[in-house]
């Protein structure tokens, strides 16, 4: 069983980084078909997230089974795992919001602001697969965790202006502002769990030197 | 032959033992699955005795006159003080055993020869300096170079991976060129067998030992060292085996674990921590001073009591 | 990148005829250091008053804000820029203009505003990103 692994030349921890690659593209593709489907109103293209995130599933299935089956040294594959178990959390977090979304109408006041953060949340999820490929390459962390750090901090000043917003809609029943306030704080809350994946990317890197 | 059963007997435990300061991090943390660990002990141990194992055994061989009784009771007499200090939970080494059983019964017959002495003690005092000195040097060197060459963090994965494996089994080797003497090195002095011969029932003893015993020392070994990276762990039992290979070429048999203890320390003061205590400190000294101690005294008794000249003493009616 | 990619669209006003102490109470609140100074009827439509403005104009010269009118200190006109600029286009009339924030105009209109931290956030993640930092 040694043997075997040592004449693999790392194929098996190569395929979980390639599928941990894939998982991260496919969280930026799902965070696009979000802002567009929020943006044009389309239905189908907010359910195409729903659709996205059991794909998602699939993948954090296949990646966590394939580094217990033996990829990486033990003392690595708790991070790795729970890398991928945050970054699973933000396709959760896209679902709900995604079913809010197509529950009920988003205020026009809020548009704008909404889809500034959607729009950020492309931009941050697309920093973390730099990032994540500059960890495996053994490049410097540091300018790449700053700039998620820098997105979200602008989601963050961009969430204290909506939630005073939020206070001045009418909300004509309690579950219309249930539905509302979640998807605002779901919407939001995106960037905060990415930034501890680049924390954890971090810690990774850190770990291995 | 049979009393080469005492030898047998101190070997088995000594692989039963000491296996875990080889791949006892390796097992406890996952890299490498026990039974790959102890069949690559088992190998490499008999490899290393058989190839140079022969080196140490003049050293014991050479410090007292011994009959085959006496060597019987002084690998006895071994094995029991190992035992006794181990249940008292204070670190004994078979090399310091070994040596202080021989002296004892080189004083029964009046043939011991203390000049060896001199050299012996120096080595025991330089084995952990030197773990923490290699320790130290080849964290910093190794890990330079790595830091300048591998960064592909799979890269690494694998280097860690293997060369925890690797060092395990010159570690081994190391282990079974270096220690065989200490298990039948008497009887190489009493002429009840060749070097060659001792060199291989030595090793065979202490694989026989890796291979039955060794499981639980291994895993609690492993769980009670400062947790270490994966590079930390390389790099410590790489130290202590190019220790116990420097010792083996000098001629003279070393305690593993001390040389365990020494890269330990010596990589932990790379990331200025500091791994032992002044209690640890104080535990092995004791160690070094009641291993010996204890070992001769027995031997000397046992002896004695055999050949009827102690009670003889105590008792002139049996005269 | 362009400056419509990260002016902040959240613009706060006072009126021009309200007293300092109704913009620094407005400034605190929000925690901005900027406000946009409405002269309704003006000709020049819109001003600009900073927490330098009335550091500087107020409380150094020892003048109660309850007492001083925001069009007394404001800055006019404001400096614009279009949405479309790149960004060191907007470094660049920032430093000539010696300005810590610019607006972002489209015509008459401001629509956003980019200040110091936000043209240096988008450098660190143009370098981040691996894109030429102009």
């Amino acid at each position: 069983m040694f043997l075997k692994k040592l004449f693999s030349y790392g194929r098996q921890e190569q395929k979980v980084v390639n599928r941990i690659n894939d998982h991260i593209k496919l969280l930026c593709v799902t965070c696009e078909t979000f802002k567009s489907g929020f943006e044009k109103n389309d239905r189908s293209l907010l359910q195409k997230v729903i659709d996205l995130e059991r794909e998602g599933d699939f993948i954090r299935r296949e990646i966590v089974s394939e580094i217990y089956e033996g990829a990486f040294l033990p003392y690595l594959r708790p991070n790795l795992c729970k890398f991928v178990e945050i970054v699973d959390r933000v396709f959760d977090l896209l679902e709900d919001t995604s079913y809010n979304c197509i529950d009920m109408e988003i205020p026009e006041e809020l548009k704008g602001e909404c889809t500034q953060v959607a729009f950020l949340n492309i931009r941050i999820c697309e920093m973390l697969l730099i990032t994540f490929n500059a960890m495996l390459n053994g490049d410097p962390l540091r300018e790449k965790t700053l700039a998620i750090r820098i997105y979200e901090k602008k989601i963050d000043d961009i969430k204290l202006g909506l939630k005073k917003d939020l206070r001045k809609i009418r909300i004509h029943n309690f579950w219309d502002g249930k539905i509302l306030s979640e998807f605002i704080s779901g919407l939001t809350m995106i960037s905060d769990i990415i930034e501890d994946a680049g924390d954890y990317l971090h810690i990774i890197s850190v770990s291995m030197k | 032959m049979w009393k080469i059963s005492s030898g047998v007997f101190l070997g088995w435990t000594l692989g039963a033992n000491d296996s875990a300061n080889i791949f006892g991090t390796g097992v406890s943390t996952g890299t490498v699955k026990y039974r790959t660990a102890i069949l690559l002990t088992a190998v490499f141990v008999l490899a290393g005795s058989i190839l140079e194992g022969g080196k140490c055994m003049k050293t014991i061989s050479g410090l007292s006159l011994i009959l085959p009784m006496d060597a019987f009771c002084s690998t006895l007499a071994a094995a029991i003080t190992m035992a006794i200090l181990t249940c008292f939970a204070l670190p004994a080494s078979t090399s310091q055993a070994i040596i202080g059983a021989v002296i004892g019964a080189g004083m029964v017959s009046g043939s011991a020869d203390f000049s060896q002495l001199y050299k012996i003690i120096s080595c025991w005092i330089f084995t952990p300096i030197s773990g923490i000195v290699l320790g130290y040097l080849l964290h910093r060197l190794l890990g330079y170079i790595l830091d300048r060459t591998v960064k592909s963090i799979t890269y690494r994965n694998l280097l860690y991976s293997t060369g925890i494996i690797m060092a395990g089994c010159y570690g081994a080797y190391s282990l079974g060129s270096n220690n065989a003497a200490n298990v039948t090195g008497v009887y190489v002095g009493s002429g009840m067998l060749s070097a060659d011969m001792a060199a291989l029932i030595g090793g065979i003893s202490i694989a026989a030992g890796a291979l039955t015993y060794s499981k639980k020392v291994m895993i609690t070994i492993g769980k009670g060292i400062v947790p270490l990276d994966p590079f930390s762990a390389f790099v410590v039992v790489l130290a202590e085996a190019v220790t116990l290979h420097i010792f083996t070429q000098i001629g003279v048999p070393v305690s593993s674990s001390q040389a365990v203890v020494g890269s330990v320390v010596g990589v932990g003061f790379v990331g200025s921590l500091t791994t032992v205590s002044a209690k640890m400190l104080a535990k092995i000294s004791l160690g070094w001073l009641l291993t010996p101690v204890c070992a001769g005294l027995l031997t000397y008794l046992m002896i004695r009591c055999i050949t009827g000249s102690l009670v003889r003493g105590l008792f002139p009616v049996f005269g | 990148m362009n400056v419509q990619d990260i002016m902040t669209t959240r613009i706060e006003c006072v009126d021009a005829e309200s007293s300092v102490y109704d913009a620094v109470e407005k400034m605190v609140d929000k925690r901005i250091r900027s406000l946009v100074v409405k002269f309704p009827g003006k000709k020049i439509n819109y001003g600009v008053i900073t927490a330098r403005d009335i550091v500087f104009k107020v409380f150094s010269k020892g003048m109660n804000p309850n007492d001083v009118k925001n069009s007394e200190i404001a800055s006019k006109p404001v400096v614009c820029i279009d949405q479309g600029t790149d960004l060191i286009e907007a470094a660049k009339t920032m430093t000539n203009s010696n300005i810590a924030r610019i607006f972002v105009c489209d015509g008459d209109n401001i629509i956003g505003v980019v200040a110091l931290i936000d043209l240096m956030s988008a450098a660190l993640i143009m370098r981040a990103r691996g894109e030429d930092v102009p």
